[in-house]
C-alpha cells in the first residue's frame, strides 16, 4: 500500500476491506477508532464517518465493481491538526454512476433525476477537502479534515511512495 | 455489526407514524416501502411521520429511499414530516434540501402534538 505518512505525519491505521456490500460500515468503524484520540470534535467525527462510508461504498460498488477478492485499501494519517484518510480501489478512472451531475432534490422529486446519486455530494459537504487521483488502475480519494474548528486545510503536496510511516506531507 | 432496518407503523390523530430503527441504507428499501404502504393503506391519513429516533445510520442510498418515499407521497398529495433526527442527520437533511420539503421536528411527541393542532 502506498503511504502518505511522512516526517510530519503519523499513520493511525492502514487496513483493507473486501469489496462486499456493507463493508463500508467496517471501514467507518475502524477509521473512527483510529482517530478517537486525535481531538476531532464529535460533530466533525460524524461527518468524517459519513464521508468515509460513502467513499468506501463508491470504491466497492463502482471501483472494484463488487468483486470481493479485490480489496479496498484505507489509510489514516494525522499530520498536526490534519486528519487525512485515503481510500483506494482498483477501478482506474471512473465516475460513480449518477453522481456526475450535481443532485437537485426538486428535479429528483419531479422525476428528472434519479433518486440516487448523493454519494459524492455528501462527501464534498462533509470534509474540509476532497481530492481524487488515479495512477493506472489505482484510484484514490483523499479526505482531509482539520481536527479542530471547521476550516479549509492547506494544500497538500502530491502523495509519494514513502515507507509505511514516512513521506512528505 | 449491521442492524437491519425495522419499521413499526401506528396511527395518531391526523397522521400515520412510521417508527424506523436500525440502519437506513439500500437494504432498507423493502421495509420502508412496505411500511409506507401500511401507513397509507385504504387511502389513510394525509400526513406520514418518519421517526428516526432509533436510527443509527443513514447513507446516500438511504437518502435516495427517503427521496423516493417523499416523491410518492407528493404525487398522492400527502405530507411527509420527520422527527428524531440526530444533529448530524438533521444537517444532512439541510444540505440535501430534504428539510425544504419535509418539516423536521425534534422528537415524535412534538411532531404528533403539532400535527394534532392546538387543543380545543
Amino acid at each position: 500500500m502506498t503511504s502518505l505518512a511522512g516526517p510530519d505525519g503519523r499513520r493511525l491505521a492502514a487496513f483493507s476491506v473486501a469489496s462486499e456490500p456493507g463493508n463500508e460500515r467496517v471501514a467507518l468503524a475502524r477509521v473512527a477508532e483510529a482517530v478517537a484520540a486525535s481531538g476531532l470534535p464529535p460533530a466533525r467525527l460524524e461527518k468524517l464517518k459519513t464521508a468515509v462510508a460513502e467513499a468506501t461504498m463508491n470504491a466497492i460498488e463502482h471501483g472494484n465493481r463488487g468483486r470481493a477478492e479485490i480489496p479496498v485499501d484505507v489509510e489514516v494519517i494525522q499530520a498536526g491538526e490534519q486528519i487525512i484518510v485515503t481510500i483506494t480501489d482498483l477501478g482506474g478512472e471512473h465516475e460513480p454512476e449518477g453522481q456526475a451531475e450535481e443532485p437537485d432534490l426538486a428535479r429528483k422529486l419531479d422525476g428528472e433525476q434519479r433518486a440516487r446519486g448523493w454519494g459524492l455530494f455528501l462527501i464534498r459537504n462533509m470534509v474540509d477537502a476532497m481530492q481524487v487521483r488515479t495512477d493506472g488502475p489505482r484510484r484514490t480519494i483523499q479526505l482531509s479534515m482539520r481536527a479542530g474548528p471547521a476550516g479549509k486545510p492547506a494544500a497538500y503536496p502530491a502523495a509519494s511512495e514513502g515507507g509505511p510511516d514516512e513521506a512528505g506531507l | 455489526m449491521k442492524q437491519a432496518c425495522e419499521a413499526a407503523v401506528h396511527a395518531v390523530p391526523g397522521a400515520a407514524v412510521i417508527e424506523l430503527a436500525g440502519e437506513v441504507d439500500g437494504a432498507a428499501a423493502g421495509v420502508l416501502n412496505a411500511a409506507y404502504e401500511q401507513a397509507v393503506d385504504g387511502g389513510g391519513p394525509g400526513t406520514v411521520v418518519l421517526d428516526f429516533a432509533r436510527v443509527g445510520y443513514i447513507n446516500s442510498t438511504g437518502i435516495a429511499l427517503i427521496v423516493s418515499v417523499l416523491a410518492r407521497a407528493r404525487s398522492e398529495r400527502r405530507t411527509v414530516v420527520a422527527s428524531g433526527l440526530s444533529d448530524h442527520y438533521r444537517e444532512i437533511f439541510d444540505i440535501t434540501r430534504l428539510s425544504d420539503f419535509i418539516q423536521v421536528f425534534g422528537d415524535l411527541d412534538t411532531a404528533v402534538s403539532q400535527l394534532a393542532g392546538p387543543a380545543a
